[in-house]
């Protein structure tokens, strides 16, 4: 089965396989109509199928009556927070994130600059499906494109939101390896603004992926590598459209793409009290801190859009999940490499202290994230099975938000449908490395049945 | 059987009603049909200034790109540029959004190939196979090419011409020409002014604002002229041009600013460049025999074709024409481009005035005088066969052509009749030495076709 996948994330699938013109084309018309026509802006990161992409949607924005602003290549936080500043409807970002190159996606923002939620996203796949859209007569349709520079304007909001002279007084020096990506365009300026010494590679837009556009501790390499010999104080990895952040300590050491949201949570609880958003897969450390400090973790469905609206719900101080994204309040709700680079320079610059210090500070907690290939038709009946498994599991509790999270005194799995690609994730937390193993192998046990 | 009036698919390419049947999603569809067909490579992407082409062109430039090939945008330009880009960039094709003399809600793709004639014949329908078959080249994104933008085709193409026909020689007395322009704020709009000047007249211009308003009808018939016929009998000019929505067809308006109809733009184009390089004429089966009276006096053949544009074009490469051309305004100069061309156009009308010192209305004076009749007789489609056999049988002793239609020679004059290629629709012409004749003619044909439907 070729991929393709329509959800709630949006669309996304392999360009050249089932991701074609005409889907672009559709969705674009199919959100054109969803928002009753008005102000759109159109982003897009790096990946060759970009353009093609980006014509196929900007063509069903405008015969659906739309004003189509063109961002071109830019991250997708700088386009979420243009969209309210330049009072558009809604934006339409063209990235798969984190996935490899092939891939293309659709991502839909409304006039707040967040992810359409669960429910208008069900509503936008309806119009979808039904095929019914909006068409406008030639003396209606607009007859030109405009561009834009949402990278300018999110540079003035991040200044605004940090202490810029403090972190300048400091000149830390700081590696990043922008993967080739839309931050490429955003975050060696930022660093600039803020004083650093910058070390960046793969900071061109015209170049392919170097490597996947997933910081995880095997895309961190080079960047390590970079840390170590130019002597930085820290080392960043970007995915490809600015929203997850990989931390590469002063020593070159790797870290968990889950400690970049525990890193922020103890800088920003250190500074403010508030409650903490993170999604049911994220590691327990978020409420060990949060227990330090006497505020509560509100546990989301996994997915920007459920972190972003509960952010707001519950005011809080920092949010994110555990895949390396991080929102931060101050600058908007939704996930920012960029905020989020704000947020620990300020601490190192005011501190004073070393990223492995502060790791060395966190609680011990190892966990395991594993991915089981499903063919798509099969994914939600293997997960019915599961389910069926662990409920009335003696000595467990079961979290059914998402998938099928598991809970044990000493460690927890969880099991859930990708919403972007064709698999089952399975994550397992426990104090051990050992008992981790031994939970995840629990369930892929129960789902191979 | 309920006819979809505001779509049409067909060898000549597809044409639609923006916010009604033409889609993005079909445009995005043929655009990958036709990358497909010429396999990847560079297409050279042009439009005229309607207000929906934006939306057109992002759509093709998607549907190109997912099948390999690359975007060459020459912005908006008139369809004869297009053309031209296509040979002078050797790319393997190219997509001309326009729907020519069509009103403002039309919007259409037209295909050429790399020789830098429309598809027809064969080749438009092996591009509708491959459309209708729906399984289209769709390349990875690491082999997908970016787009390129191109500016400047309009002054290659007005270049070019000013170097193949050279400037105006000065006429006796020394006064330069002067001539009024109307583009219908089309995509001559820019280019066209800056030619006439180049080639050394003088110029007004009106209608040319390249908005995609239509200040008027687009096709450039004589009832649609009548800004132009003002303006040629203020300024004292000696010429008027006017210009369809794309720029290929051409009308001209006399110095007594009468529009002289656009049978004679082409018999003018003729008398000029067979008087410089004499050689064979190829039109097609309507157009007037003014055409093959004005070449016998320079000695000349002249070789007729079905209708239609890369009829005509094909025709001329076959037979080495010099000069050649449709009578509804449609200029082919193969020196410079295998298209009609009202820049050539207005070109070769130009230096005639200039070297033959004559004007306008004293050039048709001397013309072979023919009288034209055109009718449009309504006919379901299913019906076209039966009604053309009827008119063949009736008149069987005569001289007949059943290339296009029926074409019939009689003692004083000739007609023609076919099935539209757009509409349900026949088309009678008839032509004779006086409007009598026409006329009568045109009568009694179609008194046959009508009672036959």
């Amino acid at each position: 089965m070729k991929a393709l996948k329509i959800g709630i994330s949006g669309v996304r699938g392999i360009v050249g396989e089932a991701f074609t013109p005409e889907v672009a084309v559709s969705f674009a018309q199919a959100f054109g109509t969803y928002l009753d026509s008005g102000r759109i802006l159109v982003c897009r990161d790096t990946r060759p199928s970009g353009p093609m992409v980006a014509s196929a949607v900007m063509s069903g924005l405008l015969a659906s009556g739309c004003e189509v602003v063109d961002l071109g290549v830019c991250p997708t936080p700088s386009m979420q927070l243009a969209v309210p500043q330049l009072g558009a409807q809604g934006g339409i970002s063209i990235t798969a994130g984190h996935n490899p190159a092939s891939w293309n996606a659709l991502k839909f923002v409304r006039a707040d600059g967040l992810y359409l939620n669960e429910m208008q996203a069900e509503e936008l796949l309806d119009i979808f499906h039904q095929g019914e859209f909006e068409k406008v007569t030639w003396d209606r349709i607009r007859t030109s494109i405009a561009t834009g520079d949402a990278v300018g304007h999110h540079i003035d909001a991040l200044r605004r939101a940090f202490d810029v002279a403090e972190v300048r007084a400091r000149r830390l020096k700081v590696a990043v390896d922008c993967c080739n990506g839309a931050c490429a365009l955003l975050v060696p300026r930022w660093l600039e603004e803020l004083g650093c010494e910058v070390l960046a590679i793969n900071d061109d837009v015209t170049a392919p992926f170097p490597h996947d556009p997933e910081p995880r501790v095997e895309t961190m390499a080079q960047v390590r590598a970079l840390v170590k010999a130019g002597r930085a104080d820290i080392g960043f990895v970007h995915d490809a459209d600015g929203e997850r952040l990989g931390i590469v300590d002063e020593g070159g050491s790797p870290l968990s793409e889950e400690l970049t949201l525990v890193l922020a949570t103890v800088i920003a609880l250190g500074r403010k009290s508030g409650p903490v958003v993170t999604n049911i897969s994220t590691t327990r450390l978020i409420d060990r801190i949060a227990t330090r400090h006497g505020v509560p973790v509100i546990r989301t469905p996994v997915g920007q859009a459920h972190i972003s609206e509960a952010i707001l719900e519950h005011n809080a101080v920092i949010g994110g999940e555990g895949n390396g994204s991080v929102a931060v309040p101050a600058v908007q709700a939704s996930h920012d490499s960029a905020a989020t680079i704000g947020l620990l320079l300020g601490h190192l610059a005011r501190s004073g202290t070393r990223v492995s210090v502060m790791v060395a500070d966190l609680p011990r907690l190892a966990m395991l994230k594993q991915k089981v290939p499903v063919e798509p038709n099969l994914i939600f009946s293997a997960l019915q099975d599961f389910r069926e498994t662990v409920l009335g599991l003696p000595g467990a509790s079961v979290d059914l938000t998402d998938g099928v999270k598991v809970d044990w005194p000493d460690g927890w799995v969880h099991v859930r449908a990708s919403n972007t690609e064709s698999l089952i994730r399975v994550i397992a937390e426990a104090d051990t490395t050992v008992r981790a193993g031994e939970l995840a192998d629990w369930a892929r046990d129960r789902l191979r049945r | 059987m309920r006819a979809i009036p505001t779509l049409k698919i067909s060898i000549s390419g597809v044409r639609g009603v923006v916010g009604d049947s033409l889609t993005p999603v079909l445009l995005t569809r043929f655009a990958q049909a036709f990358g497909t067909y010429v396999g990847s490579g560079r297409i050279v992407v042009g439009r005229d200034p309607r207000r929906s082409g934006e939306m057109v062109r992002q759509a093709v430039v998607a549907g190109l790109l997912s099948s390999g090939c690359r975007s060459v945008d020459v912005g908006v330009v008139p369809v004869p540029t297009v053309q031209l880009m296509v040979r002078r960039l050797g790319a393997v094709g190219g997509i001309a959004i326009t729907a020519s003399h069509n009103p403002a809600e039309w919007n259409a793709l037209k295909f050429i190939g790399s020789d830098g004639l429309f598809l027809s014949g064969d080749r438009g329908h092996e591009l509708l196979d491959i459309y209708h078959q729906g399984d289209y080249t769709k390349v990875r994104g690491s082999e997908m090419r970016a787009v390129e933008l191109v500016p400047g085709a309009t002054d290659v193409h007005a270049g070019l011409i000013l170097k193949e026909l050279g400037p105006l020689p000065r006429r006796p007395g020394g006064r330069p020409i002067r001539a009024v322009l109307d583009s219908c704020n089309g995509a001559g709009s820019i280019v066209t002014p800056r030619l006439i000047e180049a080639l050394g007249a003088q110029v007004t211009a009106i209608n040319v604002t390249p908005d995609g308003s239509f200040p008027r009808a687009a096709e450039p018939s004589p009832e649609n002229l009548g800004a132009l016929c003002a303006a040629v009998k203020r300024e004292a000019a000696d010429v008027g041009f006017a210009q369809d929505m794309d720029a290929d067809r051409l009308a001209i308006v006399s110095d007594r600013g009468e529009p002289i109809g656009e049978e004679l733009t082409l018999v003018l184009a003729v008398r000029h460049v067979l008087a410089v390089t004499p050689g064979p004429v190829v039109t097609n089966l309507s157009t007037t025999h003014a055409v093959d009276a004005v070449a016998a006096q320079f000695g000349c053949r002249v070789t007729r074709t079905r209708v239609g544009e890369a009829n005509v074009a094909e025709g001329m490469l076959r037979a080495g024409a010099v000069i050649g051309g449709e009578g509804n305004g449609g200029v082919i100069y193969p020196r410079i481009n295998f298209g009609r061309d009202s820049l050539v156009g207005i070109g070769l009308v130009l230096h005639l005035l200039a070297a033959s010192g004559r004007s306008v209305s004293d050039l048709v004076a001397e013309l072979p005088r023919y009288r034209m009749v055109k009718e449009r007789v309504a006919c379901p489609s299913q019906r076209i066969a039966e009604v053309l056999r009827k008119v063949r049988r009736d008149y069987a002793g005569f001289p007949t052509d059943l290339r296009d239609g029926v074409k019939v020679v009689l003692p004083d004059g000739w007609f023609q009749v076919r099935g539209s290629n757009t509409e349900p629709v026949l088309r009678l012409v008839a032509e004779a030495e006086t409007d009598e004749a026409a006329a009568r003619i045109a009568r009694s044909v179609s008194a046959v076709v009508r009672s036959s439907r």
